[in-house]
């Protein structure tokens, strides 16, 4: 028993599909002058918050309204009026899930006469309750059987009559909402469309606005009155709708994600709107000029004159408006100045004042991003030391890749730039917030070496890194429970469920980073002095090691933070993978049959190649994906070797056991 | 879990050695007559007197009305009607309602038992609960693909057994390759041409480019066609972002022209989609009168 309360009317109207997208992007709309209150979410947050204070759970509860429960608190307080109030409640609730109709069991004529009289006799309750202790709540339960019921102006005329009388209570505000639906549904769209614009119903909003959110439109909206509550919200919607028109074209537009309700506006539309803009500005009649300058501007910069955008703005800031639109209109000037700017030690200290103000605001982390990585990103593209600390500071997700794909001498030199005083202000900001975790720039300076198999480099970075600093990694509970001595291609180190997602602190004995580093480098040295059977012997555990490190080995993490099924082989670093092949392509020459058979059936680990020795195609008749083998692919030859070598022997129990070794011997003779 | 793979396997052996006895051809010998049609396919049945005007002027006899789709619900576990439709209104005398349904791809993946029978136990209460008779016909809506077009026609056979009336299925370009579907006639879409998921210089709903490859299957396909033209914007998602596309009235009649020069009998049954007042005022009615020209 589980439910929403659902109060907006328009969300049963018949309208085109409305995506709200989702997905990433840096390129946020800027042109935020509208003050959404999102008021779907702030009235059922207050009932949720209402119904916990009634039950006596702390607000920090969790809280789900469940009908059962509140009933039975009604009837242990001796509370009628409530236990009667949520036995009719329930009924509405019954009564309007049904009404979506989607389940396969379509009602039958009956079954919605039902549903009417059911509707009819909550609704006869409700109004009889008006006169109790909970008569908001019964008003609200009769204006919604009446919602459902389609008596809408029975609606207008309660709330215009009674409900509108009532004290402020957040059932008083879902009644004005229904009552705002009421007077969409009985023809009164003006009226309808204030309302929702003052209580923030954006939902309703666009579902009205959808077909009218044109240019044509929105001036006719000034026309009929030049501060209607619904402006700021056309033209927000119109403004970053033109956007789109622009990011068609627009290099810097990556990623969609965030986006509003799309609809086509066209560049001469666009400059219309800009025109229009001006003249609202220039009439005097309304409350906002900012709002219209800012407008005015914006188009400005994304259709027209950059350097008259940046003069128009400017000019915005000093107008009139609500805080709302005068934050917007100091974001556009830092976006639009940012991507002009010349390199300045005035721009420096300007930028370092308005991040700052984002700083205090983390409701406008979408500007940061957007100047981030549309304007600081070229502005500072020439100083990378200072990109990267801005990355950082500024919380981008570009800081991780960044640092973990850079040149490891120019990580070194950020290391060092991040560590020592700044001599202006903005690198005294970015410092002081872009202070690198203790051991981490060190750690992976390390690893960056360890990834081209530069032992000894790596080691001279590693050797002070506390044992604790890995212990604390993601990647703990692997190096805990993970030998890079383990064969791969016999045995694959799965841990356990409880294991791998438990949250025990493993303790480790020592750095393993180091400790790999070294006994590589020990043993590479050594390989060099071995003949014969030890050499063969050599090149066999370091091939296990190879492929242990290799970002498809189980101990990845020796050589990455992170483990993707997405990895690929990374330019300029080693490839260990080829690495393993080869000493193993050495140790399979071994006269010893057994370090000879180990090494080919090493040869045929399917991780160890790019591509598998089958390809996977669609077979129609059994619905399923059948294999088919790839003569071309490298393991499919390593397969060819290993089988060649086994022909007149017995297999070693691991050969005869792989299921990949069946298959393939399998398919290669059909 | 060995288990189930093999009960299903076993199920799809059964399914398809059933399809196998059963008669799959296509009905060759339907005629679909001479006429005008709509496809109406909102979720609230109310016409406006501008759309009324529309279904006289133009001489509509059928109205394709979407009452609802089913897509896959990972609650229920599997295929559910959802955006059923609610009828506030009624069509003119003399305008015949054909229930359209449309089927999401992932509902048709793997066979999924009774569905037919609860799609078409479903419009037939709807009919009944909204006082809606004289339906002699249903249509399918499914792009189908070669990897699912078995299965699709083994739930098209269903669906045709527990109908027992006249079933017709849309025929997207692409499946004009295919074997035909086992209905009495296709609806041919003339649109959504383009992929919609790339951006492209080409209209996604509808470039005579992407028609071309086609044309060489038209002339043989098996199965009696209607011809379905877009008249609608396209609100598309590419990349997360909703695009409007329209598509000019003389690239719809170039197309019309080329297909009815490949199959002569496509100008004789003439569906647009869809009927909405936007959509009419979009064209003028010269352009409406050459595209139901016959």
């Amino acid at each position: 028993m589980k439910r929403f309360i659902i109060t907006n009317l328009l969300a049963a109207l018949a309208m085109p599909m409305l995506a709200c997208i989702g997905g990433w992007t840096t390129n946020f709309y800027l042109f935020h002058i509208y003050d959404e209150q999102d008021f779907s979410d702030r009235v059922q947050t207050i009932c949720r918050d209402n119904w916990k204070a009634y039950l006596g759970k702390s607000p920090d509860d969790w809280f789900w309204y469940d009908a059962d429960e509140v009933m039975e608190a009604a009837k242990a307080k001796g509370d009628n009026i409530m236990v009667s109030y949520v036995q009719n409640l329930e009924q509405y609730l019954e009564c309007a899930r049904k009404v979506s109709y989607d389940q396969w069991e379509y009602p039958t004529k009956e079954e919605l006469a039902e549903r009417g009289k059911t509707l009819q006799a909550v609704r006869n309750y409700a109004l009889g309750k008006l006169k109790t202790r909970l008569r908001s709540q019964h008003a609200l339960l009769y204006m919604r059987c009446n919602m459902l019921l389609g008596n809408h102006q029975e609606n207008v005329t309660f709330w215009q009559e009674i409900a509108d009388k009532y004290i402020e209570t957040v059932y008083k505000e879902m009644m004005k909402n229904i009552y705002a639906g009421a007077l969409y549904k009985t023809g009164r769209l003006a009226e309808a469309g204030e309302i929702f614009a003052e209580m923030g119903d954006y939902n309703s909003l666009m579902t009205q606005y959808y077909k009218k959110r044109s240019f044509a439109a929105i001036r006719q909206e000034y026309l009929n009155n030049p501060n209607a509550k619904v402006l700021p919200f056309l033209l927000q919607d119109f403004v970053n709708n033109a956007q789109e028109a622009d990011d068609a074209t627009n290099p810097d537009a990556e990623g969609t994600g965030g986006k509003l309700f799309i609809r086509d506006i066209t560049k001469s539309e666009a400059l219309q709107m800009r025109d229009f803009c001006e003249q609202v500005v220039k009439e005097g009649k309304t409350t906002t000029p900012i709002m219209w300058k800012t407008a005015k501007a914006w188009l400005e910069y994304m259709f027209a004159d950059k350097r008259e955008a940046a003069k128009d703005i400017i000019a915005a800031a000093s107008l009139d408006g609500t805080e709302k639109m005068k934050e917007c209109t100091r974001s556009l000037i830092l976006y639009i100045t940012a991507r002009q700017a010349k390199d300045s030690e005035t721009f420096d200290n300007y930028l370092t004042d308005e991040l700052q103000w984002l700083e205090q605001n983390s409701q406008y982390n979408y500007v940061k991003e957007r100047v981030l990585h549309q304007a600081l990103k070229r502005h500072y593209a020439g100083q990378p030391l200072r990109l990267i600390s801005l990355y950082k500071a500024l919380g981008s997700y570009e800081y991780e890749n960044y640092i973990d794909t850079m040149r490891t001498d120019r990580l070194e030199k950020y290391l060092y730039f991040v560590n020592t005083p700044g001599n202006n202000t903005l690198d005294n900001y970015l410092k002081s917030h872009a202070k690198p975790a203790p051991y981490e720039l060190e750690d992976l300076i390390g690893t960056k070496y360890m990834r081209v198999c530069q032992w000894d480099k790596a080691i001279t970075w590693l050797k002070d890194i506390p044992k604790s600093f890995y212990e604390e990694r993601g990647y703990a509970v692997y190096v805990a429970n993970r030998s890079w001595l383990v064969e791969p291609w016999i045995t694959r180190q799965f841990l356990k469920n409880d294991i791998e997602y438990g949250d025990h602190k493993w303790q480790l004995a020592n750095n393993p980073k180091l400790t790999f580093a070294r006994e590589m480098q020990k043993m590479e040295g050594e390989l060099n002095v071995l003949n014969g059977q030890a050499a063969a012997q050599r090149c066999y555990d370091l091939a296990v090691r190879y492929a242990q490190a290799h970002f498809r080995g189980d101990c990845w993490w020796l050589m990455h933070n992170s483990k993707s099924s997405e990895e690929t082989q990374r330019e300029g670093d080693s490839d260990l993978a080829k690495k393993a092949i080869s000493l193993l392509q050495k140790a399979s020459l071994s006269q010893d049959p057994e370090l000879k058979e180990r090494a080919l059936f090493a040869l045929s680990y399917g991780e160890l190649y790019t591509k598998y020795w089958y390809g996977i195609v669609w077979n129609n008749q059994t619905y399923n994906y059948d294999r088919q083998p790839d003569p071309e692919a490298e393991q499919f030859a390593a397969f060819e070797n290993l089988l060649k070598f086994e022909e007149n022997r017995t297999p070693a129990p691991y050969v005869s056991r792989c299921d990949e070794y069946k298959q393939f011997q399998k398919l290669r003779y059909m | 879990m060995k288990k189930s793979i093999i009960r299903m396997t076993a199920a799809l052996a059964a399914m398809l050695m059933t399809a196998g006895c059963t008669s799959r051809k296509p009905r060759g010998d339907y005629e679909p007559g001479e006429g005008n049609a709509v496809y109406y396919w909102r979720t609230d049945l109310r016409l406006d007197s501008t759309e009324r005007a529309f279904l006289r002027t133009y001489n509509i006899n059928k109205v394709y009305c979407r009452y609802f789709d089913v897509v896959m619900n990972d609650e229920a576990e599997g295929p559910m009607p959802n955006a059923t439709i609610t009828f506030s209104d009624t069509l003119p005398d003399g305008v015949e309602i054909v229930p359209t349904v449309y089927i999401t791809i992932d509902c048709l993946q793997k066979p999924h038992e009774g569905l037919a029978e609860k799609l078409v136990k479903r419009i037939r209460q709807m009919n009944e609960t909204n006082d809606i008779s004289g339906v002699r016909e249903i249509q399918i809506d499914h792009d189908y693909t070669a990897r699912n077009m078995k299965l699709y026609y083994q739930f098209l056979d269903e669906v045709r057994q527990a109908w027992g009336g006249t079933l017709s299925t849309t025929i997207r370009l692409h499946q004009l390759s295919m074997e035909a579907p086992p209905v009495d006639y296709g609806a041919l879409m003339i649109y959504n041409t383009g992929d919609p998921q790339k951006w492209t210089e080409r209209n996604p709903i509808l470039d005579r480019r992407d028609v071309a490859p086609y044309l060489r299957y038209l002339d043989d396909y098996p199965l009696p066609l209607v011809a379905a033209y877009p008249v609608f914007s396209w609100l598309r998602t590419i990349t997360g972002v909703q695009i409007e596309h329209t598509v000019e009235a003389p690239k719809i009649l170039e197309v019309k022209h080329m297909v009815e020069h490949e199959r002569k009998g496509l100008s004789r049954y003439i569906i647009t989609y869809h009927l909405d007042k936007e959509n009419i005022n979009r064209y003028k009615p010269e352009t409406y009168e050459e595209i139901y020209h016959h």
